[in-house]
């Protein structure tokens, strides 16, 4: 029987020297500040002015900017120009305008010391105003008795509408990866919603500038671009990252 | 991080049903075909067919691709011309050929004129025509075999209904 107490307390005395041993502070904390930049970022968007030199019937630009407002949160704004000319079946189109993109970037990217990469999701209101030239078309009949070899002819004389215009909201995920110091690339990819459009009766509109494509009877339209832009540091603040990692430590010790 | 990939799967597929287009064929709809019953002249509502009718438009060297030729018919549709604001087709009551290839039935021509209204359908379609403001008018001759001619529908949007009634 005394075996057990002497097992019993041993085992409490281990115990003891466990519970004992946790006050005591062997991790002093790291004095090093680190501070992470703020400012603006403005850039171009390379697959549009790429796209411009390659294709005939498309011509573009856009200019990004995003200014980080928060450790993880950057306003974002695109603005833009494209005209692009389309050939369809039996038709042939002009759109041209500019267009206007505001909102939001949240990174979810957790950098390591010294990284700004930022892989993130954003939301943005986009507004457009732009026109449409009807260049050529053809009446699509299926029956072929009056005109054998083709469609009959519509007008070659091109007809335009102009004052119109699209507000739509865009999902985007995107990513920016810092090249050299504050030289920064980018890709994202953005699936717009239409809200609201005014187009003419005659002839709707099927692309949008910064939308793009416009499908029949959908709303919903997607997009991309690839920037490389430039970073400008206005002032540095101290993360707040660290707190957190704090945190998460004094919660295991209460376990 | 997992709220990132969730987000990233959802956009990806998203993007992936956005792309799938159903728009880059014609499904909805056609420039209409006009639609010509035949009725009996003396009792005005019962349909009285044409024996051996043959449909030819005129400037055309062959019949009307829609009609088969040379056959019993009380209803027709027929394609106006989408270039021009007048079409024209020449009707052969009991058409048939003589020997030497001449025809022997009663030839009758009756000339439709319209108003074009464009329509566009959509991405794929593009425009059709749609007529309004439909007129027939008979080419008389000591024989006709056409009595008389009434507009039901004046505006020719589709072929489901019918447009001209012929009464012989």
């Amino acid at each position: 029987m005394s075996r057990y107490f002497t097992n019993l307390s041993f085992l409490l005395f281990t115990c003891l020297v466990i519970s004992q041993s946790k006050p005591i502070d062997l991790n002093p904390k790291d004095s090093v500040v680190y501070e992470q930049s703020y400012g603006i970022s403005v850039g171009i968007d390379l697959s549009r002015i790429i796209t411009s030199s390659l294709d005939d019937n498309y011509n573009g630009f856009e200019i990004v900017a995003d200014y980080r407002l928060k450790p993880d949160l950057y306003v974002a704004a695109e603005l833009g120009n494209e005209e692009k000319t389309k050939q369809e079946d039996l038709y042939n189109f002009t759109t041209s305008g500019s267009y206007l993109k505001v909102g939001v970037n949240k990174n979810n990217y957790a950098n390591w010391y010294g990284e700004h990469n930022l892989i993130y999701l954003g939301g943005r209101i986009a507004f457009s105003t732009f026109e449409n030239t009807l260049n050529n078309y053809q009446y699509f009949n299926t029956n072929r008795y009056w005109n054998e070899n083709d469609f009959s002819n519509g007008s070659d004389v091109p007809e335009n509408f102009s004052g119109l215009s699209a507000t739509w909201l865009e999902a985007v995920f995107g990513t920016k990866v810092e090249l050299f110091s504050n030289l920064y690339m980018g890709a994202s990819i953005r699936l717009g919603l239409i809200i609201a459009q005014k187009e003419d009766e005659r002839f709707p509109n099927l692309w949008i500038p910064g939308f793009n494509k416009v499908t029949f009877d959908s709303n919903f339209g997607v997009g991309y671009n690839y920037s490389i832009s430039y970073f400008l540091p206005l002032y540095k603040k101290k993360n707040k990252v660290k707190k957190k990692i704090e945190k998460s430590e004094t919660n295991k010790e209460q376990l | 991080m997992k709220r990132l990939q969730i987000g990233l799967l959802f956009l990806i597929a998203i993007i992936a049903i956005a792309s799938c287009e159903k728009d880059d064929i014609c499904v909805e709809g056609d420039t209409p075909l006009l639609v010509i019953e035949f009725y009996n002249v003396t009792d005005t509502s019962a349909l009285k067919s044409v024996p051996s009718l043959r449909v030819v438009g005129v400037g055309q060297s062959v019949t009307v691709n829609t009609v088969s030729d040379r056959t019993s018919l009380n209803t027709i549709s027929i394609p106006l011309k989408t270039e021009a604001d007048e079409t024209s087709f020449i009707l052969i009551n009991n058409s048939a050929s003589a020997d030497d290839g001449s025809e022997t039935g009663n030839v009758d021509t009756i000339n439709f004129s319209y108003k074009r209204l464009e329509d566009f359908l959509s991405r794929g379609c593009g425009f059709v025509v749609n007529y309004d403001e439909l007129n027939a008018d008979l080419t008389t001759d000591d024989t006709n075999w056409i009595q008389d001619i009434e507009i039901i529908n004046s505006q020719v949007t589709n072929a489901d209904s019918t447009h001209v009634k012929i009464f012989h």
